[in-house]
Order: structure tokens, then C-alpha cells, then sequence
């Protein structure tokens, strides 16, 4: 490898080379923080969702995905059916709404809770403050209070309303902010409507059969064992799958086009140099060899940044927004292939090109 | 003096399209430079002289004729073929210097030499770089860059580039072109003593007749064709 004549070369131009390496960069920062933020966010959901004292869930057809307004679409009514299935020990109807985060930037999952059975369903106890007392309270979990400094007497909006935070629960089950069930029923104007039931069986261990009967008893229904949440989560759906693989396909045509258009630039402005490697003796496998050297340590470099710069992003969004972030080694490496790859590619037809040269016209070019 | 050919050319012509109009550069040229001598060839511009070392440096494929590079017939070489007998056979030495601006004058010098050696080709033997660097009084200006020293220096390490590979033959293209008088007799010299004391086949192209005098055989060229 020519490692003096590539380091000299890159540290020619140290503009140019540096705004290569953020490009690639970027292309790095966006697959490792949009990825991350999918994740992170779903991973989280499903913990969350999963850390419950219920085995099943029962709701309408459909994939188990974030909602919003229309998501309270299934009747209450269901609620004393599922109750006297035999096996059934409880359950608790949920309501979910999807609110624009109160700082504005990312979203918060807001639950209806039928609180007297949600809390014998569920294994939370309130720690601070108290129950419900009027229709416009809220509760919060401790890491809703503590990331939001929100307490006990606190005003969140929700609903373009004042909500008064009077108790807050633990542990983390479901999304951050609780309020009753009937009060979103009658803000979105469903009434008797829910999300779906939590279903507490006797005996967890005959889960299985206790949804045999209710899908025997309820037909057409979607019956999710909790258990499976968190795998559901992360598996994310079809729609955030293409989603990622368009952000993927984004970020290397940008590092490709970087890099393209750095080494192109860079080739033009060396042509007598490739002249002088030709009258040498060089081959064209070396003239390509030694472009695309170079091109990969900057985009090596760029992928380092990269790294930097989505954990930086990382902790920002973190500390000053409701999204979660979840960096993936795997995804890490995968950016990082990404921003070789891009180095391989955005330098290959300038490498061609330049080899492609006519020695005596390039070792002439002024 | 040996008798052994390093360079060959037999009825070389060559001839370039300038639009419609066929242009002859070379109109037929026989050639022969044995090993060990000093050649410069002299002659008004658009004579020929650029194109015949061109493609006595296998940078260009003549139109007809033959040409025979220390044994090897190159005419109708592929390019990566000339290529190869380049990195082998040859040592340029440009006016302009041709430099590395990025890399000093030893990393100049050992591009060349890894470019070979990419090649995978053995260490031909010859004279050995220490001697070549002590020759050409570069051993103290190994780590500066080509901008700062002087254009005498800069055509040192040209020159010492060109050798570091030992070469059949150095080609040289008015190799004194850019430099002041002081400095043009300290390369000339350097030539000189090159072929004097190490045998070097030189073949040099050349505009001055003072450059041309170090030569130990000076043709004159015209109209594409060496006067006899």
C-alpha cells in the first residue's frame, strides 16, 4: 500500500478531506441514530408492555403497533364476556393514545386505565401522591417524573388540556402517563370504546388453553400472548422495516455521492500526477489500488466520526426529548460497512477514469 | 564500449489526425543506441524529437515501423505491456521535473522504487542507491519537499528517481530546460559522470547546443526523419 503517497495526498487538501469525512459521517449518524430511535423506541414499548401481571392481550385485528385516536375501537362489552371464560381470573380494558411529546419534538403513549382493575391486573402501586380524584388527574411513573421534573401537583397537557399529576406509580408498565379510562373515552369521543383488554389467567402456565377458549368463545379477535411482546417489538413492522431499508439505501447513496464527487474533483486536480505514476511505470491496477486507498481511509475515518457524532446525537436526544435511542452494535457495524462501501464505490470510477488516462496528455496537463 | 542494442527503431513513422488533416511527426526513423552511450538528439521544434522519445518510453504506439527496447520489441505491445517494459527498461527525466509535490524527495524516490517492486520485480542490480545519492550530492536534501529546493535540486532527485530502478536507458526531455546556467552544468555533469563512471545509457533531447556537447554522439533531426 502506498501509505506515505495516500497520507500526503489526504492531508493536501485538509478541507476537502474533512468535508468528505463528514459526509460520510452523516451517512453513518443517519442509519445509526434513525435505526436506533426505531429500536430504541419499540424495544422500549415492549418491555414495558410486557412488564405486566397479565397474559394476554385480546383486541381488534391488526398488528401490534403504535395508536392513536382511532385505536380505541374495541366495545368494553367484551370486558365481562372475556371475564367469565372459564380460566379467566380478570380483566382490564386499556385505552392508548399517541400525544406529541410535551417538548415538543417525538411522541408519548398515553393510557386509559379503568384504574380499580387495572391495578389488580397490573402489579402497580402508587408510591407518591394518590389515586384518581377528578376526571382531569394523571398518574406518572418515577421516570416520567424524573426525566419531565414533573411531581405530584404538576400540570401536563394532554389533549390540548391542563391535567393535574396526582399520584406517581410503579413500576414501568405501559406507557408513562396513566389517566382514567372514561376521560379519554369522552375527550375522543368513544364511549364504551377501548384499545384492547389485559386478560389475568388463574394459572398462567395454562395461558394457552385459556386462549383457545376465548378465541373459541370470541372469534375474530386477535389474541397476543404477552410473553411475546418484547420479540414482537423489536421484530417491528413490515412498513418501519422498508422504512429503515429506504434511510439505509439514503445514506449510502449520500456517502457514495461524497465521495464520488470529492475523489472525482480530486483526480482532476492530480492529472499530472497520474501522468507522472504512468511514466514510472505505474499499472492501472495501482492507479486504482492507490485512489481507492485513499477513499476508504476517508471514509474509515468518516465512520469513526461517524460513531462519535451518533453517540453525541444519542445523548442530546436523550436528555432533551421523549424518544429513546438504542445504539446496536450490529447496526454500528452495519453503518460502518455502509460508510466503506460508499469509499469502494464513490471512488471507483474516478480511479478508473484516472487510470484510464493517456500518459502523455496527463503528464502535460497544467 | 559494449555493442549490445538498448535501443531499436527500424523505418518508425508516426503519424496524428489534427482533425482532417494527417499530421507526420516521424517519417521513417532508423535508430540504434548501444548500451553505455550518451546520446542527444537536437532539432527545431515540431521536428519530431517529443515523439520519438514517447515512444522510446512506450508511451505511444507508433503508426508502423519497429522499435526494440533493450531486446524487446514493443511496436505492437498492448498498453499494459509497454507499461511493463516502462517500469523495467526505463527512467524518465522531464524538464518540469515531474515531482511529487506531497512527498519529499526521498519518498519521491522510493515511489518509484515500490512501483517496481509492485511489479514484483527483482532488484536488477547496478549501482547502488547510496552511490546514486552521493553522485548527485542529494544525501543531506533527502527529506525536503520539492518546493523547498531549488530547480537544480529538484532535477537531482528527477534523476536519481530515474535510476533508482537501473534502467537499460534514461530518457531524457530537455532536462536542462528549466534551469540556469549554473544549475544546467551541474545536471549535465551529473549525466556525464553517470555514463562515464556507471555505464548509464543515456538518450537526451535537447534544444542547447552546450547541453548537447556532453553527449558522445549528437543527432540532428527534421521534418520527422534524423539527418545522417
Amino acid at each position: 500500500m502506498e501509505y506515505e503517497l495516500i497520507l500526503a495526498n489526504i492531508t493536501q487538501r485538509p478541507m476537502r478531506t474533512f468535508i468528505s469525512i463528514v459526509g460520510v459521517a452523516l451517512g453513518v449518524v443517519l442509519v445509526v441514530v434513525v435505526v436506533g430511535l426505531s429500536r430504541g423506541m419499540l424495544k422500549e414499548q415492549g418491555r414495558r408492555n410486557s412488564n405486566f401481571g397479565a397474559e394476554i392481550i385480546f383486541r381488534r385485528p391488526g398488528a401490534l403497533s403504535f395508536t392513536s385516536t382511532s385505536g380505541l375501537s374495541m366495545p368494553v362489552q367484551y370486558g365481562p364476556k372475556l371475564a367469565q371464560i372459564e380460566g379467566v381470573s380478570m380483566v382490564s380494558p386499556l385505552g392508548q393514545y399517541l400525544k406529541q411529546s410535551s417538548q415538543g419534538f417525538g411522541v408519548e403513549l398515553v393510557d386509559g386505565i379503568d384504574f380499580p382493575t387495572y391495578v389488580r391486573v397490573s402489579s402497580i402501586r402508587i408510591v407518591e401522591g394518590g389515586p384518581f380524584e377528578t376526571e382531569m388527574d394523571v398518574i406518572v411513573d418515577r421516570v416520567y417524573s424524573r426525566n419531565k421534573n414533573v411531581v405530584v401537583g404538576s400540570k401536563v397537557e394532554i389533549f390540548g388540556r391542563q391535567f393535574r399529576v396526582v399520584g406517581i406509580y410503579e413500576p414501568e408498565v405501559g406507557a408513562r402517563i396513566k389517566m382514567q379510562l372514561d376521560t379519554m373515552q369522552r375527550l375522543l369521543g368513544a364511549k364504551e370504546r377501548c384499545s384492547y383488554f389485559y386478560v389475568k389467567c388463574v394459572d398462567p402456565a395454562l395461558q394457552e388453553e385459556v386462549a383457545k377458549r376465548i378465541n373459541a368463545q370470541l372469534p375474530g379477535n386477535q389474541i397476543i400472548f404477552v410473553r411475546d411482546i418484547p420479540v414482537l417489538y423489536e421484530r417491528g413492522s413490515k412498513a418501519l422495516n422498508t422504512f429503515l431499508q429506504v434511510v439505509i439505501a439514503v445514506a449510502l447513496i449520500v456517502s457514495t455521492l461524497v465521495i464520488l464527487l470529492s475523489m472525482y474533483t480530486t483526480i482532476i486536480e492530480r492529472t499530472r500526477e497520474i501522468g507522472i505514476l504512468k511514466s514510472l511505470g505505474a499499472s492501472r491496477s495501482f492507479i486504482v489500488r492507490t485512489i481507492q486507498q485513499e477513499a476508504i481511509l476517508i471514509s474509515i475515518l468518516g465512520v469513526l466520526l461517524g460513531y462519535l457524532l451518533a453517540v453525541a446525537v444519542r445523548e442530546v436526544v436523550m436528555q432533551y426529548t421523549a424518544l429513546i435511542v438504542d445504539i446496536e452494535l450490529k447496526w454500528m457495524l452495519y453503518a460502518g460497512l455502509i460508510g466503506i462501501i460508499s469509499g469502494f464505490l464513490g471512488s471507483l470510477y474516478p480511479a478508473l477514469r484516472a487510470a484510464a488516462q493517456d500518459p502523455i496528455k496527463a503528464i502535460s496537463y497544467e | 564500449m559494449s555493442e549490445k542494442k538498448v535501443i531499436e527503431t527500424i523505418d518508425l513513422k508516426m503519424t496524428y489526425k489534427a482533425g482532417k488533416v494527417a499530421v507526420h511527426a516521424l517519417r521513417g526513423v532508423d535508430l540504434v543506441v548501444e548500451q553505455g552511450e550518451f546520446v542527444a538528439i537536437m532539432g527545431p521544434s515540431g521536428c519530431g524529437k517529443s515523439t520519438l522519445l514517447h515512444i522510446l518510453g512506450c508511451m505511444l504506439k507508433p503508426s508502423s515501423g519497429k522499435v526494440v527496447i533493450d531486446g524487446e520489441d514493443v511496436s505492437n505491445m498492448s498498453e499494459q505491456e509497454r507499461t511493463e517494459v516502462r517500469r523495467r527498461k526505463i527512467g524518465f527525466v522531464f524538464q518540469k521535473f515531474n515531482l511529487f509535490p506531497t512527498l519529499t524527495a526521498e519518498g519521491n524516490i522510493r515511489l518509484a522504487e515500490r512501483i517496481r517492486k509492485n511489479g514484483r520485480l527483482p532488484d536488477s542490480g547496478g549501482v547502488s542507491m547510496s552511490e546514486i545519492l552521493k553522485l548527485l550530492n542529494l544525501e543531506g536534501r533527502l527529506h525536503h519537499k520539492p518546493a523547498e529546493m531549488s530547480g537544480g535540486e529538484q532535477q537531482r532527485v528527477a534523476i536519481a528517481r530515474a535510476l533508482v530502478n537501473h534502467p537499460a536507458i534514461v530518457l531524457a526531455d530537455e532536462p536542462t530546460g528549466n534551469l540556469d546556467s549554473e544549475h544546467s552544468q551541474i545536471v549535465l555533469n551529473m549525466f556525464k559522470q553517470l555514463n562515464e563512471k556507471f555505464g548509464q545509457t543515456i538518450l537526451m533531447i535537447t534544444h542547447s547546443e552546450e547541453a548537447a556537447s556532453v553527449a558522445s554522439r549528437i543527432l540532428r533531426m527534421r521534418d520527422g526523419r534524423i539527418l545522417q
